[in-house]
């Protein structure tokens, strides 16, 4: 079974939930946990595990052969990136943050000038600890195709899948593409909010994009003492769907999190038993 | 004119809370646009006691689709193996392609090798931009990215756009800027361009190293920036550890704030936490006094 753990909203405690369950279920099973928060993987923060480099991701940019170059600016009129300039009677530039490797200029370069060179984007870890495997995405910073590094991970991790009782999927905040490509293929979403307008707002979004995907959702409501929790029961009730447990806002639960450790809590129990039903 | 740019890496530091504060104190005596580039989930203006009805939107297109034109294929295949993003799959039956248009990056490859023009881009409406007059006087400007669309970097550089434009027509002084969790593309289009950059953290060790990914990005960009310490006593001891990394890496501190249910009591009567308790004036106005004096 693959669970995703999402939210919309940054800081929710997307992380805190997957790491206090990949912990929980350790106990008596063998644990798959892939942080598909390319931008900020912190998995392995919380759960003290130590990473070790398993490859790079790259990207396939343009390499120009300037000799076979006839200056004809197709490359740049073709790239909807906007990564190649070309001026009359010059040779294209390429600006590399702004390619997304696509390939077209390639394609449609009459005399056939331009190959591929390979760029960095990130880098795929792995680490262990007791029963629990994680497989950790990160992006190097000042490249934008967080997708593309999530996307590597998932496919890194596919092989191992059949090895493991349960997996878990950490999500980046938000709701685009990198997002789009770490839940889709999930049998179940547990979208993280919390009872502020905030929490509120970007549940809906998160909620719409499951919707559409197909993902059924179930909500868990961390800080549920601080805030409005009707707020929250509107929106579950809108979308067909239930808060399956409600994390308090108390200070042993904070003094873990601040630490780094995964917290342990009655209210993780009480998801692990809604996924044991499952 | 000013652009500063609110930036954390992890979400959920108090990037929105941090900034609607500001707003509020230095349209006091300035002139300035807020501007919201968290289009995956735009909440700035929840926290100024704007609601999404009362923005006037208007529909953007940045994005494309490929889509086949059926009584043109000529079955070849060609398209089959080119799409980089995996958005193309293959229909055994048809002999064409079927696109997966949540996948689709409309770079139009698939468009380019097709030989008999089967393959066309069409645009697509990814998403919309808003601008509305704040109570507090200012003007705020946002965006949404249309749930399951892509392209939100180049629906901020739209709202980047609108904001200058606005900034101009109103002589303002500052273009105030709060962006999206993570490094990645929306948060790029955010930070370009700025003149300033204010990296909000929290004592955690999650913050602390998604704090360092984010200050990389804007070294990237050659941009001074300075840090707040939100929530710092939630955890002294890690309060100081960054502390003593500022320090290590000539970071200037422009503040730290402590944690106080008074500011999520703020937020859900949809009030920045300076008007909301007037007691937290002197932390924000600090802050300001700091980010005048390197901005």
């Amino acid at each position: 079974m693959r669970i995703a753990i999402t939210g919309g909203k940054g800081g929710t405690g997307k992380s805190v939930v997957a790491t206090a369950l990949a912990a929980y279920f350790s106990q008596n099973k063998k644990v798959l946990l892939m942080d598909l928060d390319a931008d900020c993987p912190n998995d392995h923060l919380i759960l003290s595990i130590e990473r070790k480099k398993e490859k790079n991701v790259y990207v396939m940019i343009p390499d120009f052969d300037f000799s076979k170059c006839i200056k004809c600016g197709r490359c740049s009129q073709v790239c909807m990136n906007n990564a190649i300039v070309s001026v009359k009677g010059k040779n294209p530039i390429l600006i590399p943050e702004q390619c997304n490797g696509c390939g077209a200029c390639a394609i449609a370069c009459p005399v056939k000038c331009i190959g591929e060179s390979q760029k960095t984007i990130g880098t795929i870890y792995s680490g262990k600890k007791n029963n629990i495997e994680l497989i950790s995405s990160d992006l190097k910073p000042g490249e934008s195709l967080s997708e593309f590094v999530v996307n590597a991970a998932k496919k890194f991790a596919e092989p191992k899948e059949k090895d493991y009782d349960i997996i878990l999927i950490d999500t980046s905040a938000g709701t685009h593409c990198d997002v789009i490509s770490a839940v889709s293929g999930c049998d179940l979403a547990l979208a993280v909010t919390e009872p502020t307008p905030l929490g509120a707002h970007d549940l809906r979004l998160i909620l719409e994009l499951l919707k559409i995907l197909k993902v059924p959702v179930k909500i868990v409501l961390n800080k549920s003492t601080v805030g409005d929790k009707k707020l929250i029961l509107k929106i579950a009730e809108e979308y067909d769907t239930e808060i399956i447990t409600e994390i308090p806002y108390e200070k042993s639960i904070v003094k873990a999190y601040s630490k780094g450790e995964p917290i342990k809590h009655k209210s993780i129990e009480k998801i692990a038993e809604f996924l044991g039903r499952k | 004119m000013k652009r500063i740019t609110i930036l954390s890496g992890k979400g959920g530091t108090g990037k929105s809370t941090m900034c609607s504060s500001l707003a509020v104190l230095l349209s006091r005596t300035k002139k300035i646009v807020v501007v919201d580039c968290d289009v995956d989930a735009p909440d700035l203006g929840l926290c100024l006691g704007v609601k999404d009805k009362d923005y006037q939107w208007n529909p953007v297109e940045t994005s494309y689709k490929a889509e086949l034109i059926e009584k043109k294929c000529i079955h070849c295949g060609k398209c089959r193996n080119i799409c980089k993003f995996g958005a193309i799959s293959w229909d055994n039956e048809k002999k064409q392609p079927i696109f997966n248009k949540l996948l689709c990056e409309g770079c139009g490859s698939c468009k380019l090798i097709c030989p008999v023009n089967a393959i066309k881009l069409v645009k697509v409406e990814n998403g919309k931009i808003g601008q509305v007059k704040s109570k507090y006087g200012f003007n705020i400007i946002t965006g949404q990215l249309k749930i399951g669309e892509s392209g939100s970097g180049k629906i901020i550089i739209l709202i980047k756009n609108k904001a200058e434009e606005v900034a101009h027509k109103e002589n303002a002084e500052i273009i105030l800027i709060d962006s999206a969790a993570g490094i990645g593309c929306p948060v790029i289009a955010s930070v370009n361009g700025s003149d300033f950059v204010i990296a909000v953290t929290e004592p955690t060790p999650s913050a602390l190293s998604d704090l360092k990914k984010g200050l990389k990005v804007v070294e990237h960009f050659r941009i001074p920036y300075g840090l707040v310490i939100n929530k710092f006593d939630i955890n002294e001891e890690f309060s100081k550890k960054i502390e003593k990394f500022a320090k290590e890496n000539n970071i200037h501190l422009l503040g730290k704030i402590p944690y106080n249910k008074e500011f999520v009591n703020a937020l859900v009567n949809l009030t920045p936490a300076v008007v909301w308790n007037k007691k937290f004036e002197p932390i924000f106005e600090k802050i300001i006094k700091k980010i005048k004096y390197f901005a």
